[in-house]
């Protein structure tokens, strides 16, 4: 039954009058996967006057756009989503099926995936085609390999052999959106459905102020962690001083290369809730796996010692300078500038050479 | 309220085949859970009735666990089960929610039969002794509300009392059991918004269309609820939630499912509510945690564990390839491009500028040192790299 499955699918967010950088991620994600299958991209867009954005989708990758446009679907409210959607899948049986690894991508794909009887992969960073062979299953032609952090140390494979359509979110922030094609033909097909009585409405819906800080469109990332506390020779420090430092260099790099930098934070140090950096470091600041994704042209990791939930948050930065006591730290496994040193030493040198001064000895 | 054991630490992660051997490890209850059991212990202190806590894996390990929760906030947990059978072992999440979705079925079914048991009494002898004391057995055995049956003196209106003293009918008793039942069907699941191993948030909306599918009605669900509140006759759920930029409010009939964000901080509870709470109350806890197995859960074994998994856990990979590294201070790297170096009769290059120097004659590497084509990689090279 699952040979007959086909066409790779991506759930596409709208934000007004576009789609979501998200989507577009998921859109390039799909179209990699579908070239490799040798099947079709198709947009799966739901909304109340969205034929302009199915356009936009297949500029951006899709072959054709499958949509809903009614006026019931103006506001996200999941249930009637998830039943428009369940209708298509249902009819049309898809090879895979892509979200975002976002709260709306999430709520919609679990449910689905669940009455649609097949398997979810969650966060995946990474997806490749591949033959898989099991002991007990037997083998499987070009199945979907869904690669996503695991609990522990590594990157997990998953598979969902059996059932289609194999189903899959896919991590902001890992994937490059296509350069739009604005010759790119494709099919734009609208879907009927049918509105039914829900036990839950929306009341309301209010849009919170754009965030203070934007780290997903940054040049340059300046992280501090756990490490900040301690100087090399392991005596407590004021983690202000390294936060001021950060910030010289953020200043310094952003005076000279007019670069957009900003100052991240791994996990460690959030939830050290460290009362001298109270109202400088918060959240916003988090980068990783429970924080937010950045692949910025520079990554700068002081005193990050480099847990693999924090290397799935940054490892896409074009350069990664890491600067740690501990030559050990697992940050230098990923770092193309490993600097083993105190960062309350290393940085000034780092600052005086942006800005321009002579370069000092050491 | 649904709880899961997660590995207590990262570095004692014990694995068979890329599925988490719980058997193996130190578990503690996943650290998100916290905000659910706020949110249940709110829903007590605001409407009454019962918190009942539910997890899978391990008896041995969760049981103890889960012990503390009876104590746990104002009110605490009421009764606590635990779905553990060698065939839900190896579970991915949608049989996981499969499982967990009969679990609340089960947990409900539990409270709507005793209603049956005394209506049955009622309907065949009308009042009699026979009720009040089928009223009492379920009533000790934690089955009843207080205002089905109660003996706390400030309860002087259960429907028991009332049709005893000859206040109602048996018919108007009747209907207003099957009123009650109707409202124990009025249920909320809460969950954390996400466990700390598997990460996936999938569990909880699972579960709702699970629960829905069980029930042959839609149970609707909010994900990462930052506020919510119930109306007074506990009939709809008002919840507030993050949706990237926007914040959603969303009305839900019950029965409904939340996973509840960490950003949730339960509202207080004014005294008012109490009485109307305490008649939704029972009569104390069972504070002896039960296992289900799949059996006890008349569960389906081709959807349970491994074989009822959709997803299969492959081989692991590392992260990325080892990037070439250059270490300020120590990497010797070239200062300036040099297109050839004739050494020997043999050519060497072309060589980039900021090329880690390769293995080369030490007279070579030395000719070129000195000629200052090749140096130490410093702040000001890298300074070079990263921003030029």
């Amino acid at each position: 039954m699952s040979a007959e499955a086909r066409d790779v699918w991506v759930y596409l967010q709208r934000d007004k009058e576009r789609l979501t950088k998200d989507s577009l991620e998921v859109l390039a994600a799909g179209r990699k996967v579908a070239d490799k299958l040798g099947q079709k991209v198709v947009g799966i867009l739901l909304g109340d006057g969205v034929e302009e954005l199915a356009k936009q989708a297949v500029q951006y990758g899709a072959d054709g756009v499958l949509y809903v446009d009614s006026p019931a679907f103006g506001t996200y409210f999941n249930l009637r989503y998830i039943d428009a959607i369940f209708a298509m899948v249902k009819e049309r049986r898809p090879y895979a099926f892509l979200f975002a690894a976002n709260e709306l991508g999430k709520d919609l794909a679990a449910r689905i995936a669940y009455r649609s009887v097949t398997g979810l992969a969650t966060d995946n960073v990474l997806l490749e085609v591949e033959d898989y062979t099991n002991p007990a299953l037997g083998e499987f032609k070009n199945l979907m390999v869904q690669i996503r952090p695991d609990f522990g140390t590594r990157l997990a494979r998953i598979y969902t052999p059996r059932h289609r359509p194999q189903m899959a979110t896919v991590r902001p922030g890992n994937f490059t959106p296509l350069q739009p094609d604005m010759k790119r033909k494709g099919k734009l097909e609208k879907f009927p459905f049918q509105d039914a009585e829900y036990p839950a409405k929306v009341r309301e819906v209010v849009e919170l102020p754009p965030p203070e800080l934007d780290m997903t469109g940054a040049d340059v990332v300046i992280s501090l962690g756990l490490g900040i506390l301690k100087d090399g020779s392991g005596r407590p420090r004021d983690p202000r001083d390294a936060y001021r430092l950060a910030e010289g260099l953020k200043k310094a790099v952003e005076a000279r290369y007019r670069a957009k930098a900003v100052i991240g934070a791994s996990r460690a140090l959030i939830y050290a809730e460290v009362k001298e950096l109270e109202g400088v470091i918060s959240k916003a600041n988090q980068v990783g796996q429970t924080g937010t994704t950045v692949s910025p042209k520079v990554y700068i990791a002081l005193g990050i010692s480099g847990a693999l939930q924090h290397r799935v948050g940054m490892q896409k930065a074009g350069k990664i300078v890491a600067v740690n006591t501990d030559p050990n730290a697992p940050i230098f496994k990923i770092a193309h500038y490993p600097i083993v040193g105190d960062l309350y030493e290393e940085v000034p040198k780092l600052i005086s050479m942006v800005t321009g001064g002579a370069p000092v000895a050491g | 309220m649904l709880l899961k054991g997660v590995p207590a630490r990262t570095t004692q992660v014990a694995q068979v085949g890329g599925v988490l051997n719980r058997e193996a490890m130190d578990l503690v209850l996943n650290p998100h859970d916290a905000k659910a059991v706020e949110a249940a212990d709110f829903l007590k202190r605001r409407v009454g009735g019962k918190i009942v806590a539910l997890s899978m894996g391990p008896d041995m390990k969760l049981i103890p666990l889960m012990k503390p929760l009876y104590g746990a906030e104002v009110t605490g947990v009421d009764e606590e089960y635990v779905l553990s059978d060698r065939k839900m072992a190896g579970s991915d999440t949608w049989a996981t929610s499969y499982a967990v979705s009969l679990g609340v079925k089960k947990a409900v079914g539990r409270h709507l039969a005793p209603i049956d048991e005394l209506a049955a009494v009622i309907s065949k002898a009308g009042y009699s002794d026979a009720v009040k004391s089928k009223a009492k057995e379920l009533y000790q055995a934690n089955l009843l509300p207080n205002r089905v049956y109660s003996e706390l003196p400030a309860v002087k209106d259960s429907i028991v009392q009332r049709f005893s003293e000859g206040g109602i009918t048996a018919d108007q008793a009747l209907a207003e059991l099957a009123e009650v039942k109707e409202s124990l069907g009025r249920f909320i699941v809460v969950s954390g918004i996400k466990t700390t191993d598997g990460e996936t948030g999938s569990v909880g909306p699972q579960v709702a269309e699970g629960v829905s599918e069980l029930l042959g009605k839609v149970v609707p669900h909010a994900t990462y609820v930052e506020d919510f509140d119930v109306d007074d006759a506990g009939t709809t759920v008002v919840s507030a939630r993050r949706i990237g930029r926007l914040v959603q409010t969303l009305e839900m009939k019950l029965p409904s499912l939340l996973t509840i964000s960490t950003e949730y901080r339960p509202q207080d509870t004014s005294a008012a509510l109490q009485p109307a709470a305490r008649h939704n109350n029972y009569r104390g806890k069972l504070l002896q945690a039960q296992k289900w197995t799949a059996d006890d859960l008349a569960a389906d074994a081709k959807k349970l564990g491994l074989a009822g998994s959709p997803t299969i856990v492959g081989t692991g990979i590392d992260v990325g390839k080892p990037p070439v590294q250059k270490f300020v201070g120590k990497s010797t790297v070239f200062l300036k491009a040099v297109p050839q170096a004739d050494f020997e009769g043999k050519k060497y290059g072309p060589f980039d500028k900021g090329q880690l120097v390769p293995e080369l004659p030490q007279a070579l590497a030395d000719r070129l040192k000195g000629e200052g084509a090749t140096g130490t990689f410093g702040y000001d090279a890298l300074v070079g790299e990263l921003f030029g």
